[in-house]
């Protein structure tokens, strides 16, 4: 089991290093860079001032150099300064992640709390009006985008309420928190509840069918009883797999729904990050989006190992 | 008795207040919450073209003079001291002196004197080196030869030749004072200037927060505890958030005359102003290249817009029609009705006009079976986007069948400057309604701002000419001419001058907005909050 | 979308046969199917079912309610939504087609390549994957539309990538798993050369999880570029796409202007439940392990 860990974890360093150089060639093969851009809020470009900033920000050396500065600055514990507001990266990142972190794992609670069960109860009553109408559901959640619904949302609580549920200031309490990102929270959560409602489900009908939970019920335990002892323990294994798919996919529903909401999280902001042109911005954070990814992706693996020993890593 | 007398002390007090009430009616503290629509590039107003860094930054900054806010036009008649308390012309209109307050600090706290007028302006004239990242304006200062201090009160400009807008310019928010000793980057992360509120945070991508200077120089100003600015890039979410009274006031400009009604339909005691926003729709034609090096050409194009359907579509009409300079009541200097009549183009009868377009294109060569395909390039941004979707419907009815090139920011300027397109969308601003900087920023040979680098002997001429009247009547009727010229010529055709909207809650005192600018008043020291 | 999606399972012919067998099976799937054909029908017959050119603008009928001529209302700009509905089924499905074939024929070759070829070439690939795993599949195609810039080729060809590792896993293991079918080994001893044995006997039985993931992918294409399009990066103006239909613009008419914000919502969230019922039908029928 350690060797296998150790062997993941090269691994990672493997695949982190390679979202490293797709990430800084992306952005470098873009046409038009932050000079361009800082020009673009001037209505002109001036040549001599254009390749002074360029001169300035050491985007005319050659790749292979400005690549070294960042993986070395990297392992110093140096993320450089953001071309646009001149600050460390770090200092810009730092204080948006809790916000996101908050947002995302309130997004998994809700979708979680409600896929599971629902997921169950679909599977229990396979081919119901119940399981259809659960299931039509579920599908609905996957087919809509997620930024519509989100607007959807607040048109109607300031239709109903009067106000909205948009950032202004940093809430300062955990309820104030909650209040703040209960709504976007559910307007992510609901396409991610309904995967794993879908999951919970067929993994649950996989498990019904088998040996032991046939024996189970003959044995003459209750339905209950087998379903939530015996299948359920078992179901719940896929689903976790899935939760680790959705860390990703989660990321794709904030970016819009902080959009929609105005959340000041990472994910908004890496998409002016991009629009910017701000590479140091840009290549840190999806550069730890992919650690995040990879690393929720190793704990879920871990996680599937210690619940299920039947599970072998040779490969 | 205790009673008589408390009774007495009450109703006298009550007087006093009612008394003081009259005179001070303005409520100190408070906060004004402003939405902000994009992260403004810097906060340096030098380096930026931007409402978005006009706005919130005007406020901590003072310029040596200002347009009078009680004037609901910036005129310049109706120009006040701000940091000089004087000013006076010498040596034929060509040096201009300005005497300076005295016991003005910085928000740093080190004394303001006219050293640092000088460094301002030998910075943004290109004289200094370094500062800046880039300078947007220098076209404004053509005129000015040097800048030279006597003592720490009184600094002179000296001009080449007679500049009566030389004045204007400087009342501008684009032309704040600048501190001399704060290093060029430290002025775009983090100001400091002497004006009414202290620079206090910027976060990127989500708020702008300024804080009352209590050192302030007016006394008794300002009124407000700080204001702070929310980016929220989405206009609906801001609306939304207006509406709900989270914010007071929204960037200015920023509303659709639509968003406009819509919010009063939703608040009716929400205060709404629609004016000009000093930006205009113009069309890039590149007549360096074929097709267009063919005048014939140019002018079918001209001839297949309506603009009263632009401005139908746009603003519901509200938009105006005009030529470069901004059509009057609002505008000091655009053309009178009865003169646009005489401008081609401008007359009321498109399906004449788009006749006359056809007959060209026949002659081109071109009819509704065989239409010349051309590519019309504009920026991802929504107003060009707009414009261009009519532009191309209309260019049907002379048988140009557009595609549109739509280009990233990023993109758009690197391929104006190497003239790699053949008709562009374009829309943008001047800071200021004047004449000088109007021609010699967009139109005069050599500017960077002159997109189609379009360059007429002639013409550069006139704009000197006019640059040097000082008698108002006499100056309008040769910037009117200029001006027709450049639409005939189709130096860069303008469609129209678009309207915005600014809101805020009645709460809100004291805002005075000017109705050819949105650059220049957001000083914010007379703006009280009645909540 | 989910793609843990099992490997083998050849088709069955009993599926295809009987309509009225289908329809009684798998009812929500032929609802999906329904769906999309009335999709695809409306994006090849736009030019005759628009009743209005979807280009056109008309000053007076700026923010037209719904009515007799405008059957979902107009736009800022006049011009007809359902006419513009009608023809961005084309661009949908330019992109939902597009990026799905893109995606999916390029990851079925790597896929096939790495499970046959194996070794060195195979490994390599197998990083490249992990790598593109590793981010979103909205951040890469953020990203790559950056690069590219806006256009409908380029909102193809940003969706496609990201769609290329999943396909290609999918499609390697299957490779890996039907290379030690007895027919194969079958063929091999007859002295059949790698190559024909991949083409004649592999490639065909690939077919059905193929079909699977790709139809499992539609919907997702559909809302991803809605998504980039609402951040103003997808499918750029004039064409009248979905998602570029709901974005910022639309929105802030909501009071005025509702029908500029429910239509096209309903429309793109309508294709990609069509194309989701069609999906998870065509995974029971094709693929009956997945079955649930």
């Amino acid at each position: 089991m350690l060797t296998y860990i150790i062997r993941r974890l090269l691994l990672m360093v493997v695949t982190l290093f390679g979202v490293s150089v797709v990430i800084f060639l992306l952005l470098r093969i873009v046409p038009g860079n932050i000079a361009d851009i800082l020009f673009d809020s001037a209505g002109l470009i001036d040549p001599a001032e254009k390749a002074k900033i360029v001169a300035d920000l050491g985007l005319d050396l050659p790749l292979p150099q400005q690549y070294a500065q960042w993986i070395g600055g990297l392992f110093r514990g140096d993320l450089g300064f953001s071309y646009v507001s001149e600050k460390p990266v770090l200092d810009e990142i730092a204080p948006r992640i809790p916000i996101t972190a908050r947002l995302a794992a309130l997004a998994l609670f809700f979708s979680i709390v409600a896929g599971v069960p629902l997921g169950v109860i679909s599977a229990v009553r396979q081919n119901s009006g119940l399981d259809y109408g659960l299931r039509v559901l579920s599908l609905s959640g996957l087919s809509m985008p997620s930024f519509w619904l989100g607007l959807l949302i607040l048109m109607f609580c300031v239709h109903f309420f009067g106000t909205i549920p948009i950032y202004d200031r940093a809430p300062e309490t955990f309820w104030a928190w909650f209040a703040m990102l209960a709504i976007p929270a559910a307007a992510v959560g609901f396409r991610s509840s309904a995967l794993i409602m879908r999951l919970t489900r067929s993994s649950m009908l996989e498990v019904l069918g088998q040996d032991f939970v046939r024996t189970a019920r003959s044995k003459g335990l209750s339905e209950a009883n087998v379903t939530y002892n015996h299948a359920l323990r078992n179901a719940v294994l896929p689903v976790i797999t899935t939760i680790g798919i959705e860390t990703a996919f989660l990321f794709g529903g904030l970016i819009v729904t902080e959009t929609v909401f105005n959340i000041p999280g990472v994910a908004r902001f890496l998409v002016e990050a991009i629009r910017w042109r701000d590479y140091p911005m840009v290549q840190n954070l999806v550069l730890f989006i992919a650690i995040i990814v990879v690393t929720v992706n190793l704990i879920v693996d871990l996680i599937y190992m210690v619940v299920d020993p039947r599970i072998r890593y040779s490969e | 008795m205790a009673g008589w007398l408390a009774r007495m002390a009450l109703v006298c007090g009550l007087m006093v207040s009612a008394i003081a009430g009259v005179a001070h009616a303005q409520k100190q503290g408070g906060v004004l919450r402003v939405t902000h629509r994009d992260n403004p590039p810097s906060a340096s107003i030098h380096e930026e073209a931007t409402i978005s860094t006009d706005m919130p930054f005007m406020a901590v900054f003072n310029n040596l003079v200002i347009f009078d806010p009680d004037s609901e036009q910036n005129r310049p008649d109706r120009i006040l001291p701000d940091l000089a308390t004087s000013w006076h012309l010498s040596d034929g209109d060509r040096k201009l002196t300005f005497q300076l307050r005295d016991g003005v600090r910085w928000h740093d706290g080190k004394p303001f004197s006219s050293a640092d007028v000088k460094c301002t302006w030998d910075m943004v004239t290109g004289r200094m080196d370094g500062k800046m990242r880039k300078n947007p304006r220098k076209s404004w200062w053509f005129n000015v030869k040097d800048v030279t201090t006597n003592g720490a009160r009184e600094v002179t400009f000296h001009l080449n030749e007679p500049q009566p807008s030389l004045l204007v310019m400087l009342a501008g928010g684009f032309s704040p004072v600048y501190p001399c000793h704060v290093p060029g980057n430290l002025m775009r992360t983090h100001p400091i200037g002497t004006g009414p509120f202290k620079f206090a945070e910027f976060k990127q991508n989500e708020s702008i927060k300024l804080v009352r200077n209590p050192d302030y120089w007016k006394p008794g100003k300002p009124y407000l505890e700080g204001i702070e600015y929310t980016i929220i890039p989405s206009r609906a979410t801001a609306m939304l958030a207006l509406v709900s009274g989270k914010f007071d006031l929204t960037l200015t400009g920023e509303l659709s005359s639509e968003n406009a009604k819509e919010i009063q339909a939703q608040v009716p005691q929400m205060q709404c102003i629609v004016q000009p926003s000093n930006t205009q729709g113009n069309l890039l034609v590149n007549r360096d290249k074929p097709p267009f090096d063919d005048p014939r050409l140019r002018r079918a194009l001209g001839l297949a817009i309506d603009r009263k359907a632009f401005s139908e579509i746009l603003s519901r009409g509200l938009n105006k029609i005009g030529g470069a300079m901004l059509a009057p009541p609002e505008g000091l200097w655009g053309w009178s009705p009865e003169f646009m009549e005489t401008v081609p183009g401008y007359g009321g009868d498109v399906e004449k006009s788009r006749e006359e377009g056809r007959k060209i294109m026949r002659e081109l060569g071109y009819g509704p079976d065989k239409m010349m395909p051309l590519k019309v390039t504009t920026r991802n941004v929504a107003s060009y986007r707009d414009s261009s979707v009519i532009l191309i419907d209309h260019l049907k009815s002379v048988y140009i069948q557009g595609e549109l090139e739509v280009l990233d920011s990023s993109v758009w300027y690197a391929r104006l400057l190497r003239k790699d397109y053949a008709v562009g969308m374009n829309v943008q601003g001047t800071g200021i309604d004047d004449p000088d900087v109007q021609f010699f920023e967009n139109y005069t040979c050599g500017s960077e701002r002159n997109y189609t680098a379009y360059c007429n002997p002639e013409l550069e001429k006139l704009y000197r000419q006019q640059s040097m009247m000082t008698d108002f009547e006499a100056r309008r009727k040769v910037v009117w001419e200029i001006d027709r010229k450049l639409q005939e010529d189709g130096a860069r055709p303008v469609i129209y001058q678009s309207q915005g909207a600014t809101c805020w809650w009645p709460h809100v005192k004291g805002l005075k907005l000017a109705v050819n600018s949105i650059y220049n008043h957001w000083r914010f020291d007379d703006v009280w909050l009645d909540r | 979308m989910s793609t843990t999606v099992s490997t083998d399972g050849p088709i069955t012919p009993s599926a295809m046969s009987d309509l009225w067998y289908m329809i009684r099976r798998y009812p929500l799937g032929v609802a999906g199917a329904i769906i999309m054909s009335l999709f695809v029908l409306a994006a090849i017959f736009a030019d005759y079912l628009a009743p209005l050119d979807p280009f056109s603008t008309n000053a007076r009928a700026s923010l037209a309610r719904p009515n007799d001529v405008y059957l979902m209302g107009a736009d800022m700009m006049g011009r007809d939504v359902f006419s513009r509905l009608i023809h961005g089924a084309r661009i949908s499905l330019a992109v939902a087609l597009g990026a799905t074939l893109i995606g999916s024929g390029v990851g079925a070759a790597v896929g096939l390549a790495c499970g046959y070829i194996g070794g060195w070439f195979d490994l390599i690939v197998q990083r490249v994957t992990e790598v593109m795993q590793a981010l979103p599949l909205l951040v890469m195609a953020l990203v790559i539309t950056a690069s590219l810039g806006p256009s409908l080729r380029n909102t193809i060809i940003a969706i496609a990538i990201p769609l290329i590792p999943t396909v290609a896993r999918v499609i390697r293991s299957n490779v890996l798993s039907l290379r030690e079918m007895p027919y194969v080994e079958a063929a091999k001893a007859t002295g059949m050369s790698e190559f024909r044995i991949a083409v004649i006997h592999v490639m065909p039985n690939t077919l059905a999880p193929l079909i699977v993931l790709a139809t499992a992918q539609l919907g997702s294409t559909i809302l991803t570029e809605a998504s980039l399009s609402f951040l103003g990066l997808g499918v750029p103006e004039p064409y009248p796409s979905w998602g570029r239909m709901l974005s910022e613009s639309a929105a802030e008419y909501v009071r005025t202007a509702p029908w500029l914000v429910i239509f096209p919502g309903l429309v793109i969230s309508l294709v990609v439940f069509g194309s989701n019922l069609l999906g998870d039908a065509l995974r029971d029928a094709l693929d009956p392990r997945q079955r649930g």
